[in-house]
C-alpha cells in the first residue's frame, strides 16, 4: 500500500461515512470509483521479485583516483514486473559519475545493464546489493525487497617507481638477485683478491697484483642475492599530521606501497607489518602474488590508536628473520629512537623513510613568526632525532613532500659521505 | 500522450466545475476553475509543494463534487467531475514516477485507468440509476449491473486468490 493509496481511501471512506451519517445514498455512488481504486491492491497482489543482479568492474582493481567502469547485470529470474525501481547502495566514501539506479519494466528473462565510472580514494568499499522496488502501474501498491549483490573493491595506493636503493643486510637468501651478499662467487662487484688457485678462470687474474707479488693472483666477486625484507608501516594515530583533507598517513602508505613494489621487483621476499591499532602482518613472499597481497592490505590501512602499541617498543621482532633488513616508514616520534637502537643492536639492518610533518604541515598555517618560531623548534627537534639514528648506523631518507620519493632517495644517498653498508 | 490527457482531462475539469457552479455559486466556480486550471500545468511547480497540491486539488475536486451532488446541482456532473478528478490525480502520480515511460507503457497505464474510471462511473450511475435519480431503460441497467457485476466478481476472485496463506 501507498501513500496515494491511503489518499483514496481516506476519501472513500469519507464519502461513505458521510452516506451512511446524512442516510444520502447519492454520496455512496459518488464513493464508487475512489472504492474501485482503493481496491487495487486487494486485487492485483505485487509480484515478489526475483532478481539476480551481478556486477562487473573494469579493470579489476583501481588504484587510488584512477577511474572504473562498473556494469550492473539486472535479470529477472521470476514473472513479469511491470514497474520495477532499482536503486544500487553504493558504499560510502565512493565517488560516482551518474547513478547505478534502473527504472521500467523487466519481462520474466529480460536482462538490463546499468554502467557507471567509479572512483575513490584508497580503500576498501564493500557493495552489500540493491533496493528493488516494485509497483503497480496505478502506484497503488507496491512491495519493497534487498536484493544481495555483493562485491569487494579494493582501491589500491598510488604507486611511485623506485630506482637504485641500495639496502646492506647482512644475511640474504641463497637466490640470485640484486643485493650484495658479502660472500665471494659469481658476480660482477669487485670483492677482493686471493692466490690463483688451479681451475680459476683465467680471465679474473690480476695482472698488476700478481707483478707485484710475483705471484698468480686471482680477482674475488660479490654474490648477489635476494633478501628478506620486513616492511613496517607506521599507522599510529600519534604520528599522523592532517592539514586540510590531506594526511601524512597517506603518504607513508605510498611510500610503503612503492618500496614493497621495488623489493619486490629485484625479486627479494618482502613481507609487510601495519603498527597501530592493531598488528596487520602480511606473510613474507615472492612475486605478484605477494605485490597483490601487500596492495591490498595497504589498501585497507587504518590509523588507529591501541594502548599496548602506543611506542615502537611492542614491535614484534620475531616477525623479521634475524640479520635481514627492516623498512619503517614512520614520520618518527622521538620516543622511537631506543626501539631502533635495540633493533640495530640485535643485528637487523634498518632503513627508516621519514616524510617530513613540518613542511608537509607548513603551508597550511599562518605565516607569521610564531609558525616560524614553532617551526625551528620542531626542526630542532626532529634534527636531533634523526642524527641519533644515524649514528646509531641506520640509514634515514628524510622525505621532503613536495618532491618525489625517489628523488629523496637519491639526494640522501649522494650526500652521504656513506651509506651505511651495517 | 499521458501528459497531455491529464491536462486535457484537468481542463475539462476546470470547464465542468466552472459551468455546474457558475449559475448561484460563482466563488465556488471562480475557486474551482481556478484550482483545476493550476492543475493543468501542475508540474511547473515547485517540487516540495506539487505532492501536496495534488492530495489537496483531488481532496477539494472531491468535496465539490459531494457538494454539487447534496445540492442537486447535477448528480451526472458531480459523478464525472470525480472520476475525472481521480484520472488526473492518477496520471499525475504516474507522470512523477515515470516521466519517460515508453509509448506501449502509456497504452497499458491509459488503458488500466480508463478501465478502472469507466467501472467506477458506470457503478456511479447504476447506483444512482438505481435510487431512481435517473429514468433508464432496461436494457441499458442490465447491461450496467452485468458489467459491474462481472468486474466486482472478478476483483473478490482476485483478492481471494492472492490471500497470503496462514
Amino acid at each position: 500500500m501507498t501513500r496515494a493509496w491511503s489518499l483514496v481511501t481516506s476519501l472513500s471512506l469519507i464519502l461513505v461515512l458521510s452516506g451512511l451519517l446524512l442516510k444520502n445514498g447519492v454520496l455512496l455512488a459518488l464513493a464508487l470509483p475512489y472504492l474501485l481504486f482503493s481496491l487495487i491492491p486487494f486485487w492485483r497482489s505485487m509480484e515478489v521479485p526475483q532478481l539476480v543482479i551481478e556486477r562487473r568492474l573494469q579493470p579489476q582493481y583501481l588504484w587510488g583516483g584512477q577511474p572504473g567502469r562498473m556494469t550492473l547485470f539486472i535479470r529477472n529470474v521470476g514473472n513479469d514486473l511491470e514497474e520495477v525501481s532499482i536503486a544500487d547502495l553504493l558504499p560510502a566514501g565512493l565517488q560516482v559519475d551518474g547513478d547505478f539506479t534502473y527504472h521500467g519494466a523487466l519481462r520474466a528473462g529480460q536482462t538490463e545493464t546499468c554502467s557507471s565510472t567509479v572512483r575513490g580514494v584508497r580503500g576498501k568499499y564493500e557493495f552489500s546489493g540493491a533496493r528493488v522496488l516494485v509497483s503497480d502501474l496505478l502506484g497503488m501498491c507496491q512491495s519493497e525487497k534487498f536484493v544481495p549483490s555483493s562485491m569487494t573493491l579494493a582501491v589500491l595506493p598510488a604507486l611511485e617507481r623506485l630506482e637504485k636503493l641500495k639496502i646492506f643486510p647482512r644475511r640474504t637468501r641463497v637466490y640470485t638477485g640484486t643485493i650484495r651478499s658479502r660472500e665471494s662467487g659469481a658476480g660482477v662487484e669487485f670483492f677482493g683478491t686471493r692466490a690463483y688457485v688451479s681451475g680459476d678462470p683465467l680471465r679474473h687474474l690480476n695482472w698488476k697484483a700478481g707483478a707485484r707479488w710475483d705471484l698468480l693472483i686471482t680477482n674475488l666477486f660479490e654474490q648477489e642475492r635476494v633478501a628478506d625484507i620486513g616492511i613496517i608501516l607506521d599507522a599510529r594515530s600519534a604520528v599522523e599530521v592532517r592539514a586540510g583533507k590531506e594526511s601524512l598517513f597517506e603518504h607513508s602508505v605510498r611510500a610503503a606501497a612503492s618500496l614493497a613494489e621495488y623489493f619486490l621487483r629485484a625479486g627479494n621476499r618482502v613481507g609487510l607489518l601495519v603498527y597501530g591499532r592493531m598488528i596487520e602482518w602480511t606473510f613474507p613472499g615472492y612475486g605478484k602474488s605477494q605485490r597483490a597481497r601487500i596492495l591490498a592490505a595497504l589498501a585497507q590501512a587504518k590509523l588507529g590508536e591501541h594502548a599496548v602499541f602506543r611506542e615502537l617498543e611492542h614491535l614484534p621482532t620475531r616477525l623479521f628473520p634475524s640479520e635481514s633488513q627492516i623498512v619503517l616508514v614512520s614520520p618518527l616520534l622521538h620516543d622511537d629512537v631506543s626501539m631502533l637502537r635495540y633493533l640495530r643492536a640485535l643485528g637487523y639492518h634498518i632503513l627508516v623513510i621519514s616524510p617530513d610533518p613540518i613542511s608537509f604541515e607548513k603551508p597550511f598555517l599562518p605565516q607569521d613568526g610564531w609558525t616560524a618560531l614553532a617551526e625551528r623548534i620542531a626542526r630542532l627537534k626532529r634534527e636531533t632525532t634523526l642524527t641519533q639514528l644515524r649514528r646509531a648506523r641506520i640509514n634515514v631518507v628524510e622525505w621532503n613532500l613536495s618532491m618525489p620519493l625517489h628523488i629523496s632517495i637519491t639526494q640522501t644517498m649522494a650526500g652521504l659521505k656513506r651509506w651505511s653498508a651495517g | 500522450m499521458v501528459r497531455w490527457i491529464k491536462r486535457l482531462a484537468a481542463l475539462g475539469n476546470g470547464i465542468l466545475i466552472f459551468a455546474l457552479f457558475y449559475h448561484g455559486h460563482t466563488e465556488v466556480a471562480l475557486f474551482g476553475g481556478f484550482l483545476n486550471l493550476i492543475w493543468v500545468l501542475d508540474e511547473k511547480l515547485p517540487h516540495w509543494v506539487r505532492g501536496l497540491f495534488r492530495s489537496s486539488a483531488l481532496g477539494t475536486n472531491t468535496v465539490l463534487s459531494a457538494y454539487a451532488a447534496l445540492t442537486g446541482l447535477s448528480l451526472g456532473l458531480a459523478l464525472l467531475i470525480a472520476g475525472n478528478s481521480l484520472l488526473v490525480w492518477n496520471a499525475g502520480l504516474f507522470l512523477k514516477r515515470w516521466g519517460n515511460a515508453p509509448r506501449v507503457v502509456q497504452y497499458q497505464y491509459l488503458r488500466r485507468v480508463g478501465t478502472l474510471i469507466a467501472f467506477g462511473l458506470l457503478a456511479g450511475l447504476l447506483a444512482l440509476a438505481l435510487q431512481g435519480h435517473f429514468t433508464l431503460l432496461f436494457l441499458p441497467i442490465l447491461l450496467l449491473m452485468l458489467s459491474t457485476g462481472i468486474l466486482w466478481l472478478r476483483i473478490i476472485s482476485q483478492a481471494l486468490k492472492n490471500r497470503k496463506p496462514g
